[in-house]
């Protein structure tokens, strides 16, 4: 059995706030309640989960940005707490959003700097910026100040910075928020390249989607814990056994949304907000024909389209998150 | 009525949420430590260069840094309202320009005067520094005016502000230039004609000559009164064209739409 | 390769490793700031305007002759200004653009990283003094005589250097404290006064001269006011230097544990 590249053993991180406003009480956040996965190598590994499930504190205690409170957690052998500088040498993280680039100063010069701090060696520093320059289509721009980025463009120049020592394991999260769909799109593929150059890969994402067509295992993480583990196929087992009805709806009262989940041999509801209406997804055992009975709960609510599928990747994320006690 | 609500309750809230570092681990360096160092630093100055005595740069600082916490403190207020993007929210509201923006100068001057009292207060512990019993109503009158006339000019940058980019920058410039200008080190007579003339264009100028003439010269106040009246007309005037300049900057930015670009 | 071969080739790779990361990060940096309109205001304005009130008052008190000790002091006042707003500022400017996380995590050394910032930071300076008796030589008519001109040379990049260094030591104290604004604020006034830049410490109390020897801007400015105006520069270069060397001790400690007490209690990223 080979070690794995990412190795992460009950790792726990509370934060301490305060409360109140004149007497601030201390009040401890427990962000990550005991997570362990393992990442072999040449794995592109996804932690999936929504807002504030734990995975960018999961994240930074991978890059040894964050000490955890409780666990161990190893990065190519390397201990994240006792061995930082030698985890650091060894990987690059990309994180999402506008900020992290010194804004004022051309691209090439924030690579320039970077590339030092990474110790990249000197002779092979501008072949180095020039690949990743490439690898992200930024050739022909590097001479912009970063100011002038759009959000798409700053965030491939994360991504070439987080390459330009050649790392074996590289992090990102998030790398998609926020970037148009083309530009992620591209993203994604230079993504899923890196593990063909067998680079190990830990990426978190909300997108299902990115986590179905990328990874080739996930981590379902909500609330601090992982809550299921497998290959996009083994999750999407979770509810291969169920239809899924969507109900396009407008005002779907909770009194509404109690009676459907009263209905026998219905697993979940949920619904998601659009523009005008709602996204009512209805999520039953196979072989119980529901549509009626569903139908004739949402009597008096304005129903448009009505449709019976498939389940994927999504239904079985909301199927863990939301069922899982 | 309404105008006087707005006056009030506008200006007691927006202070607090605005000025959100009122907690004493800040308010005490930045408000308070800093003045007691400048006053120290420019009576020893002076001492050195043989220059005046102790009393003539107290009232001069202790003075200009009331001035400060005036203009610094509304030209924050209004770039910090755009900041939160509030500016707008709050143009959409029907209440009246003056009384909103006078609102938020009343909790400022009352920091100003805080601010002067405690200076003084320096003054006499640390350096060769009395204040005069019979002198304080007349000085009381002056550090309200020139409290005033400074947040009236606060408000005139602030204004400026909603167009410059960086707010900040032209009120660190306008301490450093009152430190020169307005006779708070050195009296205006010793400075160049054209450096006169903005001298008294300034507020703070007239409150210094009147403050060190009741203070240190022990002159009743009648003698100083001219100055003081220049003072609260200097303020108006800046009160005048900051609402002028506001108005004209506000109809613009809602026909042109750049209230939020920044 | 021989064992001693192979370990003089690591320590020449690594000499050089840290010495191109100290001028690039040097030079990076210095291009950062220069960019900036406040430390333009800072280093430029600022110390011209202090000048200015300088010389008046010189000029009313009858100190004529000490024009260009005038200007020099306010050129030292500006070095430390950029120094103190520079150095502790940067950290949370680099904290607020999201790059302090980076820097932290880079593999090299975070004194590797953060010392070529503070003297950037200190080197701004230089714009200070060049201002201040470019601005007393044009408008005062300041004759630009130096006593020593060979040991004034050696004087400003020592003071510049040596603030610099004391530059880390303040920023590995302001990278856990989320506040260390307001307390930038406080120290302008006190340091320029402690170390007699612009007034000479026999005017302040007696405890304070002990206290000023601890501090770098002390000897730096007795060491360029003397190599200007007249006296021995050399014993205040020398105790510059020496100072220098031990804020870099003191620094590179604090740092370590402030960087393990930051990854703790987890306030190295926004605000």
């Amino acid at each position: 059995m080979r070690t794995p590249v990412i190795e992460a053993v009950d790792l726990r991180r509370t934060y301490r706030t305060t409360t109140g406003a004149f007497r601030r009480r201390p009040l401890d956040v427990e962000a990550v309640k005991g997570v362990s996965f393992e990442v072999g190598e040449g794995e592109l590994f996804g932690l999936l989960g929504p807002n504030g499930a734990g995975k960018t504190t999961t994240i930074k205690m991978l890059i040894t940005l964050l000490l955890p409170t409780s666990g161990t957690a190893r990065v190519l052998g390397y201990d994240v707490v006792t061995d930082a500088a030698r985890v650091r040498e060894r990987i690059g993280y990309v994180f999402g959003g506008e900020r992290g680039l010194y804004e004022r100063l051309p691209a090439l010069d924030n690579l320039r700097y970077f590339a030092e701090l990474y110790g990249v060696r000197p002779e092979i520093q501008k072949q180095r910026i020039g690949y990743v320059l490439d690898l992200v289509g930024l050739t022909g721009r590097e001479r912009e100040r970063v100011e002038g980025y759009s959000r798409g463009m700053r965030q491939r120049l994360h991504v070439a910075r987080g390459l330009l020592h050649d790392p074996p394991v590289v992090f990102l999260d998030e790398p998609t928020i926020g970037v148009d769909p083309v530009g992620a799109r591209e993203l994604r593929a230079t993504i899923a390249a890196l593990t063909e150059q067998g680079k190990t890969v830990l990426l978190t994402t909300h997108y299902m989607f990115e986590a179905d067509s990328l990874c080739d295992r996930i981590g379902v993480i909500a609330n601090g814990s992982i809550i299921a583990m497998g290959t996009p196929r083994d999750l999407k087992g979770v509810v291969a056994d169920r239809t899924i009805v969507e109900v396009e709806a407008f005002g779907v009262s909770d009194a509404a949304m109690a009676s459907l989940r009263a209905i026998p041999g219905v697993a979940s509801v949920s619904v998601e907000e659009r523009d005008q209406a709602q996204l009512l997804c209805v999520q039953s055992h196979k072989g119980v024909e529901l549509t009626q009975t569903i139908l004739g709960k949402l009597d008096g609510v304005k129903v448009g389209r009505v449709a019976v599928r498939e389940p994927t990747l999504e239904d079985a994320y909301v199927a863990l998150v939301t069922e899982t006690p | 009525m309404n105008s006087l609500r707005v006056f009030f309750v506008g200006g007691v809230i927006s202070y607090r949420a605005l000025f959100n570092w009122l907690r004493p681990e800040i308010y005490i360096p930045t408000m308070l430590g800093s003045p007691i160092f400048q006053i120290v630093f420019f009576a020893k100055l002076g001492d050195y260069a043989g220059v005046e005595n102790d009393a003539f740069f107290v009232v001069g600082n202790a003075l200009q840094v009331s001035a400060m916490a005036g203009i610094y403190g509304m030209t924050m207020t209004i770039a910090n309202e755009r900041y939160f993007g509030t500016l707008s929210a709050l143009l959409a509201t029907p209440a009246p320009r003056l009384a909103l923006f006078l609102g938020r100068a009343v909790p400022l001057i009352a920091n100003g005067l805080l601010i002067s009292v405690f200076g003084f207060a320096v003054g006499t512990l640390l350096l060769d520094f009395v204040l005069p019993a019979t002198g304080l109503p007349g000085l009381g009158v002056i550090l309200l005016v020139t409290a005033f006339a400074c947040t009236s000019f606060g408000l005139l940058l602030g204004s400026i502000g909603l167009r410059a980019r960086d707010v900040f920058f032209i009120s660190n410039l306008v301490y450093f230039l009152m430190l020169l200008l307005c006779g708070v080190n050195i009296r205006p007579e010793a400075l160049p004609g054209w450096m006169q003339s903005i001298s008294y264009a300034l507020p703070l100028t007239r409150g210094i000559e009147a403050a060190r003439g009741v203070v240190i010269g022990g002159r009743p106040f009648a003698d100083v009164a001219p100055l003081v009246w220049g003072e609260l007309g200097v303020g108006l005037a800046y009160a005048v064209g900051a609402y002028v300049l506001f108005r004209f900057l506000e109809v613009e930015a809602r026909r042109r739409g750049t209230l939020e670009t920044y | 390769m021989t064992a001693t071969a192979a370990v003089r080739t690591e320590t020449r790779l690594l000499d050089r490793r840290i010495g191109r990361l100290l001028v690039m990060g040097w030079r990076f940096h210095l291009k950062t700031l220069s960019q900036s309109s406040f430390f333009i205001l800072v280093s430029v304005l600022q110390p011209v305007i202090f000048a200015s009130i300088a010389f008046f008052m010189f000029r009313v008190g009858g100190r004529e002759g000490t024009l260009l000790y005038a200007a020099l002091g306010a050129g030292l006042m500006g070095i430390w200004s950029s120094v103190l707003f520079g150095s502790g500022g940067a950290i949370q400017w680099q904290r607020w653009e999201g790059t302090l996380e980076l820097l932290v995590t880079a593999p090299a050394p975070f004194i590797l990283v953060l010392l070529p910032l503070s003297l950037a930071t200190s080197s701004i300076g230089i714009y200070s003094l060049t201002a201040t008796l470019f601005w007393g030589v044009v408008f005062f008519g300041i004759p630009l005589q130096l006593a020593h001109p060979w040991l004034f040379a050696l004087a400003v990049p020592t003071t510049v250097i040596s603030l610099g260094l004391l530059g880390l030591v303040l920023a590995s104290s302001f990278v856990l404290y989320r506040h260390a604004n307001a307390l930038s604020n406080l120290l302008e006034y006190p340091i320029w006064l402690i170390t007699g830049l612009l007034v000479p410490v026999s005017f302040l109390p007696g405890w304070v001269e002990p206290l000023s020897w601890l501090l770098a801007p002390t000897w730096g400015a007795k060491s360029i006011q003397a190599a200007a105006l007249g006296g021995d520069p050399r014993f205040p270069i020398l105790m510059c230097a020496l100072l220098g060397v031990v804020y870099l001790l003191i620094g590179s400690r604090l740092l370590r544990l402030f960087e393990r007490l930051a990854r703790g209690r987890a306030t190295l990223s926004l605000t």
